[in-house]
């Protein structure tokens, strides 16, 4: 395989997850703004900070408000990360290499790209909002069982399947990096007003991942802060968590040519897996978090080494800037 | 209101579907009732859907403007162009027995050049010629062919007779779309196949692949094969990965690719070097190599041509195979065909006039305003003057431009090109058309069937380019109505 489609290949993926993540932690905090009490206010700056663009963000706005914060997340082009920016760029990459996929999934991906440039500027109303988001995750979905079911298993899929996965690690740590944030400062106004509100801060998180239902099933009706936190970075099952994201990461690796990422891979499996997830809930969950990201930051790096390099005689990768 | 073929305004001169007003043309019959019987709103409403259909696959070719370069689609008209098999078999015949002819040229002129010795093609005209590669005398593509694909360009006048307009030997582009077009009446007018036996066309990306098959220089079942393009920003890289997709072949650039010391091209993948054997480019000549060619193209390969003609990899068209995508050589065409094969053309050329020759000349300055003048080497409708259109300062300018440079024109007689029903704005009326066939030549040769049916959607606008205002047709080549 061509470096140069397996690298557009895995950013692709990485994109298309970027904006289906955000589309979900976007639809769970207008979730969660309803639920908390009036005069309560929310920390959008907070919300900047999960997905890492609170200094992007303040280049080109003062006030971190809804309408403000939920344009540049969602539309704005200027913030590379923005849904509409994502889908773009995945749309962008995946003409770069039509022919090695399955032809109608360029035709999906277009689709994706026309429905999110003409609907999203409504979904910065807070009624159309969630019905909006909803669909652009259906159609991502739609791009993603299209693959599952009709394209081989060959390393065009393991890339997508890494870059999916790597995205996905990231954005589980970055959301539970900002409970710790956004836990201070609702603890005190859980006491104020006698409400279980960490409770519902931790059943918020596992909202923002779209993992409230599973978690329930697997492990109980009450969102605990160790048990959100075992769940959510080490359960085997539940596909959003950090473990089975590297999991997924070294089966792909397992399918393709090099050592050097998955020796970079072992490391954080054993990190994962020897916490102390009871001790991680009431302090040290930051550090973790960041470990976590700078972690896979750095597989990101030897990824684009030892597959990408090819592409790149001299000049910059895309794969070599840093994480989000 | 109904598209009635009774009110269809023909326009006087060749229509591919109908003889006279109410009467269609053997084999198209059920086509024009069909037509007749469905409702205008229904109609629109299958217009409406083959343009979402062709959003929404990106069916696009690239705009340059001062703007950016923007992706448009290319528009598409419902009605099919229908040609009776038995027609269609004869003008196959011609288009085999001229590329064969084209090929035996070419290889003749980077070796001995007997046609020239022979007085049979001028000399000058090799002479002057912009698309002749030095640097390809004296080598040796498998088989003796060069254009391995081709692009014929046919016309058909007021008297029925078909033509052949132009050969494009260089990179030939719209085979995409002939296939495409092809899908999308299948999804909308399915009923309309239930009429007819159409013959299908979809073959024609496994002939590709078995044509650059044959060209590997190393044995094997599976050779490996990639389109070479210049990359997105091209207006014909939905073609390039079309037919990679099509042909499970990788689509590289330029920069995808290396040459090393041992002759052999590589390719840039995720496991380190792989060896290419066949490379189908959508790169002219000019770009291909920077070590060979325009030392500032960063489009190409450095030392592709080494391994070319060191016989390493094989390049579909061939460098250098140009020299035969010229509107002078083309009149020429005709006596090549009777030197090389001892036979005569079977599809006429339209009469031309070179003005290299002295009273071909003369003719065509004091007939500017009757004439199409064409540059030799400009292909995409560029550069032309279409006599009758044009204004008196702009023959003035061409009249200098061809006293300047009298080898770089030729002109011919304005044809009074066919029609073919079109929808336009909720009305069907005629519009002129031409169609291009492609042609494929390695071990065997092959004919598209049917092709590419370009229509001027312009009210008497003879211009089907897609970069000017031009659409496509699905063309049927039928056994005949059931």
């Amino acid at each position: 395989m061509l470096a140069r489609v397996a690298e557009n290949l895995y950013w692709m993926a990485r994109y298309l997850e970027r904006a289906e993540d955000t589309a979900r932690l976007i639809n769970a905090t207008t979730m969660l703004l309803m639920d908390m009490p009036r005069g309560a206010s929310f920390g959008w700056d907070d919300l900047l900070r999960v997905v890492g663009l609170d200094k992007a963000f303040h280049q080109y706005y003062d006030e971190a408000s809804e309408a403000a914060v939920m344009s540049f997340l969602i539309q704005d082009e200027r913030n590379p990360s923005s849904i509409f920016a994502c889908v773009r760029l995945a749309r962008e990459n995946t003409r770069t290499f039509r022919e090695v996929l399955p032809r109608e999934s360029w035709e999906w991906v277009n689709e994706l790209y026309l429905y999110t440039s003409t609907h999203l500027t409504s979904a910065l109303d807070r009624r159309k909002r969630f019905e909006i988001l909803n669909e652009i995750i259906r159609r991502r979905q739609a791009v993603v069982g299209l693959l599952a079911g009709t394209m081989s298993r060959d390393e065009g899929f393991q890339f997508m399947r890494l870059g999916r996965n790597l995205e996905r690690a990231d954005m589980t740590t970055r959301v539970l990096d900002v409970s710790h944030a956004i836990n201070v400062p609702y603890q005190n106004s859980h006491a104020a007003l006698k409400l279980n509100l960490p409770d519902l801060i931790w059943m918020s998180v596992l909202h923002a991942l779209s993992a409230h239902q599973m978690y329930r099933r697997h492990v109980g009706v009450h969102a605990s802060g160790h048990k959100v936190l075992a769940f959510l970075l080490n359960d085997l099952l539940f596909p959003r968590s950090v473990r089975h994201c590297l999991h997924e990461i070294q089966f792909a690796l397992g399918e393709l040519p090099g050592v050097e990422p998955m020796r970079h891979l072992q490391g954080m499996l054993d990190q994962v897996d020897r916490a102390d997830y009871r001790a991680l809930a009431t302090s040290g969950l930051h550090a973790f978090c960041d470990d976590l990201q700078a972690r896979l930051a750095e597989l990101n790096a030897v990824i684009a080494q030892t597959y990408f390099r090819a592409a790149h005689p001299q000049k910059m990768t895309q794969s070599l800037f840093s994480l989000v | 209101m109904k598209i009635d073929c009774e009110s269809y305004p023909l326009l006087g001169g060749f229509d591919e579907l109908l003889e006279a007003p109410g009467k269609p043309r053997n084999g198209a019959e059920g086509l024009c009732d069909y037509f007749s019987e469905l409702p205008t709103d229904e109609l629109e409403a299958r217009h409406r859907a083959v343009d979402a259909a062709i959003m929404a696959s990106g069916i696009t070719f690239t705009v340059y403007s001062e703007a950016g370069n923007i992706d448009r689609a290319w528009p598409f008209d419902v009605v099919p162009r229908i040609i009776e098999k038995a027609e269609w078999d004869r003008i196959e015949a011609g288009l085999k027995q001229r590329l064969q002819a084209l090929n035996r040229f070419i290889d003749d002129l980077y070796h001995e050049q007997k046609i020239i010795q022979d007085g049979v093609f001028p000399a000058e005209v090799l002479a002057d010629s912009k698309n002749f590669r030095a640097a390809c005398i004296g080598a040796n593509p498998p088989f003796g062919v060069w254009a391995h694909i081709c692009g014929t360009d046919l016309v058909r006048d007021g008297d029925g007779t078909v033509y052949v307009l132009e050969d494009n030997l260089r990179v030939p582009s719209g085979v995409s779309y002939m296939l495409e077009n092809r899908q999308l009446m299948k999804k909308l007018f399915p009923e309309l196949f239930a009429r007819y036996d159409v013959l299908p066309v979809d073959d024609y990306t496994a002939q590709l692949y078995d044509m650059l098959a044959a060209l590997s220089p190393r044995e094997g079942d599976r050779p490996e094969i990639a389109v070479l393009t210049p990359g997105v920003f091209n207006s014909a890289y939905f073609e390039h990965s079309y037919l990679a997709q099509q042909m499970g072949a990788h689509l590289v650039e330029g920069s995808d690719l290396v040459v090393l010391d041992d002759d052999c091209v590589y390719m840039k993948t995720i496991e380190g070097l792989t060896r290419l054997d066949v490379i189908y480019r959508r790169v002219d000549d000019d770009f291909i190599d920077p070590e060979a060619f325009r030392a500032d193209s960063a489009l190409g390969v450095p030392g592709l041509m080494r391994a070319w003609k060191a016989g390493k990899v094989g390049i579909a068209n061939a460098p250098g195979s140009g020299v035969a995508d010229d509107k002078v050589v083309y009149a020429y065409v005709p006596q090549m065909i009777e030197y090389y094969l001892g036979e005569k053309a079977i599809l006429p050329n339209v009469p031309s006039y070179l003005c290299m020759h002295k009273a071909d000349c003369d003719y065509v300055l004091a007939n500017l305003d009757k004439l199409v003048v064409k540059p030799a080497n400009e292909s995409g409708g560029y550069g032309m003057l279409i006599g009758p259109k044009s204004t008196a300062e702009e023959q003035a300018k061409f009249a200098e431009l061809i006293m300047e440079n009298p080898r770089n024109y030729m002109a011919q007689p304005t044809l009074a090109l066919s029609t073919v029903p079109t929808l336009c704005d909720g009305v069907i009326e005629p519009r002129h058309v031409d169609l291009r066939p492609f042609i494929l030549q390695s071990k065997d040769v092959y004919v598209t069937r049917g092709g590419l049916t370009r229509v001027a959607l312009r009210r008497g606008s003879l211009v089907v380019n897609s970069s000017q205002g031009g659409g496509s047709k699905d063309t049927w080549v039928v056994q005949g109505a059931i």
